[in-house]
């Protein structure tokens, strides 16, 4: 488009066509995605350590243990909350200096609901389990899927799925199902992981590096394509 | 008794007739988009994306903010003069008419160029 071309009217497709391209413009200018996934994959891994000192473990004479993941309850709703307070930051500041507006904001309030939502649950969880007997009959296996989704790991992929539909972003929507995939039926996050030797902390600190790994390969390819999009 | 001209109704009639002349050119359509989409835009993206010298984009964001289609903000970030755009409410229904009225005229064409209508 230029000077020369403004005359009124045109081809109602061409126009059309053209909105389209240059609303898909502005949407590319303002994703800072590799950054969102960036700082959720150092918060999820620099949250390792607090869960692995911070758990209350009591291993009985007969084999059995109980621990309490008191690392992951403290670390947790501040470490989101930065982190969702971080991205907002970078988002607005960039897309300011691209000359742009932000629409990070609903994907920010999304983050620090879903916070709420998980913090509640898990103090719901550490007031009603100690005073209650365990079921004897097995938990169902949605029961298992809803205890993971309100787990910190879960709720990052709930509030991406809002940034997806945000930045009307196909391959973060695609990166997003991958990942709640992963972290809902596949990782074990809540009841540990590995050989049957490994202790207790290991167990549970392998799927974390696991979900931090992958969205660090995650921020990897969308910064490498987003270098591409802007050359 | 009802007084009959003989003028149609506007929706009734050809798409084209209500097309709104300040919007349906294609740059005040690029500039309205692109301010849509950003929520509130730089004058040197728009000039950018829009390839336009700056007086030509002036003319083209008078005649917007005359006819109450954008907000113009002028500033400074240093020294340096920057001015922000942002879409008021007629803007926004000004753009969705316009947008709705292209999809109306493609329709309209698609239905003529029919072969089973000739």
């Amino acid at each position: 488009m230029n000077t020369e071309a403004m005359h009124a009217g045109g081809d109602p497709r061409q126009l059309l066509s053209e909105v389209r391209a240059l609303a898909h413009r502005v949407r590319v200018d303002q994703r800072m995605t590799w950054v969102a996934l960036l700082v959720l994959a150092v918060v999820t891994l620099a949250g390792i350590p607090f869960d692995w000192f911070g758990m209350r473990l009591t291993c009985h004479a007969d084999g059995s243990c109980e621990f309490a993941r008191r690392g992951v309850f403290y670390y947790w709703p501040p470490a989101l909350l930065l982190a969702y307070a971080t991205i907002s930051f970078w988002y607005v500041r960039t897309a300011r200096s691209r000359g742009l507006g932000a629409r990070v904001m609903p994907y920010a309030i999304t983050g620090a609901v879903t916070t709420v939502v998980f913090t509640a649950a898990w103090v719901a969880a550490a007031l009603y389990f100690p005073s209650h007997p365990a079921p004897i009959d097995p938990l169902p296996y949605w029961w298992f899927v809803l205890d993971r989704l309100v787990a910190p790991w879960g709720v990052i992929g709930v509030a991406l799925l809002v940034l997806a539909r945000l930045e009307r972003n196909v391959a973060l929507l695609l990166f997003t199902l991958a990942y709640l995939a992963l972290v809902l039926l596949v990782l074990p996050m809540n009841l540990g992981f590995g050989p049957p030797h490994w202790q207790i902390r290991a167990g549970l600190a392998v799927p974390q590096l696991i979900t931090g790994v992958v969205l660090l390969l995650g921020a990897a390819g969308f910064r490498a394509a987003a270098r591409r999009q802007h050359r | 008794m009802t007084a009959v001209t003989g003028t149609p109704e506007p929706d009734a009639a050809h798409p084209a007739h209500g097309l709104d002349e300040v919007v349906h050119q294609r740059v005040r359509l690029g500039i309205l988009t692109i301010t849509h989409e950003a929520r509130r835009v730089e004058f040197g993206y728009l000039r950018t994306q829009l390839q336009l010298t700056a007086g030509n984009l002036s003319k083209h964001l008078s005649v917007l903010e005359q006819a109450g289609l954008i907000e113009v903000e002028k500033g400074y970030e240093g020294r340096r003069g920057r001015t922000w755009l942002t879409l008021t409410a007629a803007g926004t229904t000004a753009l969705t008419d316009e947008i709705r009225r292209l999809k109306q005229l493609i329709a309209r064409v698609e239905t003529t160029d029919n072969p089973e209508d000739r």
